[in-house]
């Protein structure tokens, strides 16, 4: 079981940062995306005999979601219909103030992401940032490979229209 | 292709989603429209932004103590699995049943009184702490002993030839308080564990215990547990002679 347990170790823990990413992108506050991550691996390392081998990058962001959407529905009241949250968008403490015109923008940006979707938020930086491909994303999303297409679309100009809004004079 | 329609395909050839055919058709049209290169080049800056945007997002440094931390406290699968299943208990309960049936038709008191009487010896031994009472004569060990314990141990002062009394100790053997005789021949030192058989009279045997020679005997008067490093021949005929002497009358 030690064997197991380092090669959980040796295997899942250098995609923490890909883990937090997604669980942040999803419920949003930081607190709650470092609990989500804390769940998954827990889960991950109890179903570790049923990994067989392949992207374990793949599989341990997979055990997040689900974890994140067990969450988003526990939590459900704020977070299923994503109405903006004042409570939830305040910069916190640790949030280094944008200083130039580019971290601004940066900072924009994610407050715009934040308002979409989760489904959107989910696709976009799987896509994005992951690098997935349209059927990766399909049978990772358990969707028709025809609506991965269109809802990277709506997801994108939904993010672009939100950008708009804060930032009416760009993009 | 239309130019909206063609248009509507932007995001699925930057993912490098197109087929061949389609790949071509938005090459040439980028060539020949440059309000769709502008379009363009709008795209992959937002896709260069979002990359920046999110990437921020790191996890902090303290995950990974804590998810370390917690992922190593979880029970392992085998333990978890078979400890939730029912049967465990039942099964449990059914061995345990088992041992104490087995135990009341085949006392097995020996080992256990042997085993103690192992590490009462070993510990005399390597605390020096060899006698409480230290004489070769019984005359002054016995009322010793007598006046410590609730029965009168007897007491052999040369059970065998060259074998002589160092002294006695109490000891305790499963909760009870044993006379201990130390006998000493050259260097091997015997103990002699001897209680009343008050509630079972332990049978004979033989076994060896880290390193130890352990004997069990017993008759009317005394349990007997012997502890040593003798040889068998030495410690047969130790317990011969002894036996002699307790018939014979030969103690004090």
């Amino acid at each position: 079981m030690r064997e197991q347990q380092a090669r959980f170790e040796e295997l899942v823990l250098p995609h923490l940062d890909a883990a937090y990413r997604l669980a942040r992108l999803l419920v949003k506050r930081d607190e709650d995306a470092q609990d989500i991550v804390q769940d998954a691996y827990i889960k991950a390392l109890k179903g570790f005999e049923r990994f067989r081998g392949g992207n374990a990058r793949a599989w341990i962001l997979m055990i997040v979601r689900n974890t994140a959407y067990t969450w988003l529905k526990k939590h459900s009241a704020d977070s299923d219909v994503i109405p903006f949250n004042e409570a939830v968008h305040q910069p916190s403490t640790e949030e280094v103030l944008p200083e130039s015109a580019y971290e601004e923008r940066l900072h924009q940006f994610r407050e715009a992401l934040a308002r979409l979707p989760v489904e959107f938020r989910e696709i976009l930086v799987l896509r994005e940032i992951e690098g997935w491909s349209y059927k990766e994303l399909a049978s990772a999303l358990k969707l028709p490979p025809g609506t991965v297409m269109s809802r990277l679309n709506r997801a994108r100009l939904h993010l672009r229209e939100e950008i708009a809004k804060l930032q009416p004079r760009e993009l | 292709m239309k130019c909206e329609e063609i248009h509507h395909f932007i995001d699925a050839y930057l993912d490098g989603e197109l087929d061949s055919a389609q790949q071509m058709e938005v090459e040439q049209h980028l060539a020949d429209c440059p309000s769709f290169r502008s379009l363009l080049e709008e795209r992959q800056a937002f896709r260069a932004f979002f990359v920046a945007a999110v990437s921020d997002y790191k996890a902090p440094p303290q995950l990974e103590a804590k998810v370390l931390a917690a992922v190593r406290q979880v029970p392992t699968r085998r333990s978890v699995s078979l400890w939730q299943q029912p049967w465990i208990y039942a099964t449990a309960v059914v061995a345990l049943s088992v041992c104490l049936a087995l135990r009341m038709l085949f006392p097995d008191a020996e080992k256990e009184f042997a085993r103690q009487a192992v590490l009462r010896h070993s510990n005399s031994l390597s605390t020096s702490h060899l006698v409480e009472v230290a004489s070769p004569n019984p005359v002054v060990v016995k009322p010793w002993l007598t006046a410590r314990l609730d029965f009168a141990p007897p007491l052999v002062g040369s059970p065998a030839a060259g074998y002589s009394l160092v002294g006695g100790r109490v000891d305790e053997i499963e909760n009870r308080s044993v006379a201990t005789l130390v006998y000493k021949h050259d260097n091997d030192v015997v103990s002699l564990f001897c209680w009343p058989p008050d509630k079972e009279r332990l049978s004979t045997s033989e076994r060896s215990i880290e390193g130890y020679r352990v004997s069990t005997w017993s008759n009317a008067q005394c349990n007997y547990v012997l502890v040593s490093k003798l040889s068998d021949k030495a410690m047969h005929d130790f317990m011969d002679s002894f036996r002699v002497q307790i018939q014979s009358g030969a103690y004090l």
